[in-house]
């Protein structure tokens, strides 16, 4: 790609994304998710703060992490939701076709999508640092150090889950059938995981054969899962701050990146191989 | 200005498209032409870089579109036949976001400049998705405009307005030719073409069956074209003189308006012209009653006939 080209298509990337973020900001989608977020997680923080009322001791190193955890969750799959339609609202619209009739690549389109979706997220985490501050003021549970590495984490996991939406909504042609999607393979995630801690109660040896191949291939299925959804990322990061070693927190950083690049290259590939129509 | 190089698409062994060889000169209101189903959205989705040849090259402004597609992309204005707008924008944010991704100087006057052109600047405020399809159609008009470019590539461009519309777009492009602009239609309306146009290529089942001005592709496709003289006055005189030309066949008389049919080998206007001069006698108009494009198209078309090797 000359200098030129590649000057273009940055060009093009900023104004798709300067006009995402103004219609994401301007519609009520991350309002509603972050009140979610927020609702659910004082929620939690009440049932903390009841305990605390009924038993007096209440054991925790990163009382905050736990809320934190979950509002990363809620705001996740309002991410994943959000970016899994981007693509295909515009094939669908055929407003897709019309960017690509001027200076508009592929890998800026899809760019674009995701430096949108990530800028919302910035944009959640500071209200949210709001939040729990406001909160650990109020409540003395404490705001750590612990609790900002979290946060460095979450921007990582949140990326995971963007290109996966991302990488749905690339091979989909309309908003119904990218939903149906997005949510047909996190049930289908949620149950695999949900069977194996089932499966896992059992030693093999009091299974039927059948029952033991059954294991297996959720073991295997589980073992992939581990990798291709973006919400593992989520819960083996937060297992590893609770470890407090940087080790695995480091490397947790290191494959949501490559988790990332590799997603974001094949939805390029992808729309350039599907191409804009439906 | 545009110069394809056996441009073929193949889907699943099936050509859309085979060996097409197109040439457009700078200036000219080229007119693509083609049956339903002929290959032309295919051929337009190539040279915007939507499609990506099976073979073949697409070469635009001199330059290689597979190379530079975001450069040549960028100099090119696109009209469809259906508009798709983001509907939640009105008519000014979304010619304004255009005018950010064309990098356009100067954007605000040349919207507002735009929009008078085509009578939309009163609702330059109103939601896009509360506009009608002729509104949409002249928007989307806009918008190729709006960065000046140096090719206008126009599918269908006059679908779905009323006759007034259609004389403002077509005053439009013929105003927009006369800049300098270069211009691609592609139309069913044969009427528009050629009213517009002033070379037009036929293509039928992928293939490039004729490529020429108008009045060429009459005399290719026809050995005789009437022509009506009216004069002042008709004397034996010039009856005479008409009828010792080889190339005049027939004569028919009305009243003072004479219809030739002569052959096709050449303009004979001139020669007609004087001759009846040189007799005496006063030429107050002169026309050829040729074959119309649609005619011309019909023949071409139904009886899937060739006439590139003759040109």
């Amino acid at each position: 790609m000359s200098n030129r080209e590649l000057s273009l298509s940055i060009r093009s990337m900023k104004i798709l994304t300067k006009r995402e973020l103004l219609s994401s900001l301007y519609g009520w989608g991350i309002y509603g998710a972050m009140f979610v977020s927020f609702l659910v997680s004082s929620f939690i923080i009440r049932n903390f703060l009841k305990g605390i009322g009924e038993n007096n001791i209440f054991i925790s190193s990163y009382p905050l992490n736990f809320p934190l955890f979950i509002s990363v969750i809620v705001i996740s799959l309002y991410l994943v939701i959000v970016s899994a339609v981007s693509i295909s609202r515009e094939r669908e619209q055929g407003t897709l076709e019309v960017l690509f009739y001027g200076p508009v690549s592929s890998s800026s389109f899809l760019l674009g999508k995701y430096f949108t979706d990530m800028i919302l997220y910035f944009i959640i985490t500071g209200f949210s640092l709001i939040y729990f501050f406001g909160v650990s003021l109020l409540t003395n549970l404490g705001f750590t150090p612990i609790l900002l590495k979290a946060y460095l984490l979450s921007i990582f996991i949140a990326s995971c889950v963007i290109s996966f939406g991302l990488f749905i909504s690339s091979l989909t042609g309309r908003v119904r059938s990218s939903i149906i999607w997005i949510i047909g393979i996190l049930i289908a995630f949620l149950v695999i995981w949900f069977l194996q801690n089932i499966f896992l109660y059992f030693p093999p040896e009091v299974l039927s054969p059948p029952l033991r191949y059954v294991q297996k291939a959720l073991s295997v299925a589980y073992y992939f899962i581990n990798w291709i959804s973006p919400f593992s990322y989520l819960s083996r990061g937060m297992e590893s701050i609770q470890l407090g070693s940087p080790k695995p927190f480091l490397l947790n950083i290191l494959y949501s990146i490559i988790y990332t690049v590799v997603l974001l290259s094949l939805s390029v590939y992808i729309l350039k191989a599907k191409g804009v129509r439906i | 200005m545009i110069h394809t190089k056996n441009l073929t698409k193949e889907y699943d062994g099936f050509r859309a498209v085979d060996n097409l060889n197109l040439k457009v000169e700078k200036g000219q209101i080229y007119g693509f032409l083609g049956p339903n189903g002929a290959g032309k959205t295919t051929t337009i989705l190539m040279l915007l870089g939507i499609l990506k040849p099976t073979e073949g090259e697409i070469y635009i402004m001199g330059e290689s579109l597979s190379k530079n597609p975001l450069d040549i992309k960028r100099r090119i204005g696109v009209v469809s036949e259906k508009q798709y707008l983001y509907k939640d924008m009105t008519a000014w944010e979304y010619l304004n976001f255009f005018a950010d991704l064309y990098g356009v100087k100067n954007k605000e006057k040349r919207i507002d400049e735009l929009l008078s052109a085509v009578n939309l600047i009163d609702v330059k405020d109103r939601k896009l998705g509360a506009f009608s399809r002729g509104m949409q159609q002249k928007l989307g008009f806009t918008r190729a405009l709006l960065h000046d470019p140096d090719l206008l590539l126009l599918d269908e461009p006059v679908s779905g307005l009323d006759p007034t519309g259609i004389k403002q777009i077509r005053d439009l492009i013929e105003k927009e030719n006369k800049k300098g602009r270069t211009v691609f239609i592609s139309s069913h309306l044969l009427s528009e073409v050629e009213k517009l146009c002033s070379k037009v290529a036929i293509i039928n089942k992928g293939k490039l069956l004729a490529e020429d001005s108008m009045d060429n592709l009459r005399r290719k496709l026809t050995d005789f074209v009437q022509i009506e003289v009216e004069l002042t006055e008709v004397s034996k005189d010039i009856l005479d003189t008409l009828r010792a030309f080889d190339f005049i066949k027939e004569i028919h008389q009305e009243k003072n308006v004479l219809t030739l049919k002569v052959t096709t080998d050449k303009d004979h206007r001139a020669d007609i012209s004087k001759a009846i001069a040189q007799k005496g006698g006063v030429v107050l108009g002169i026309k050829t009653l040729g074959m119309s494009l649609e005619e011309a198209f019909i023949t071409i078309t139904q009886k899937n006939i060739s006439l590139l090797a003759a040109s």
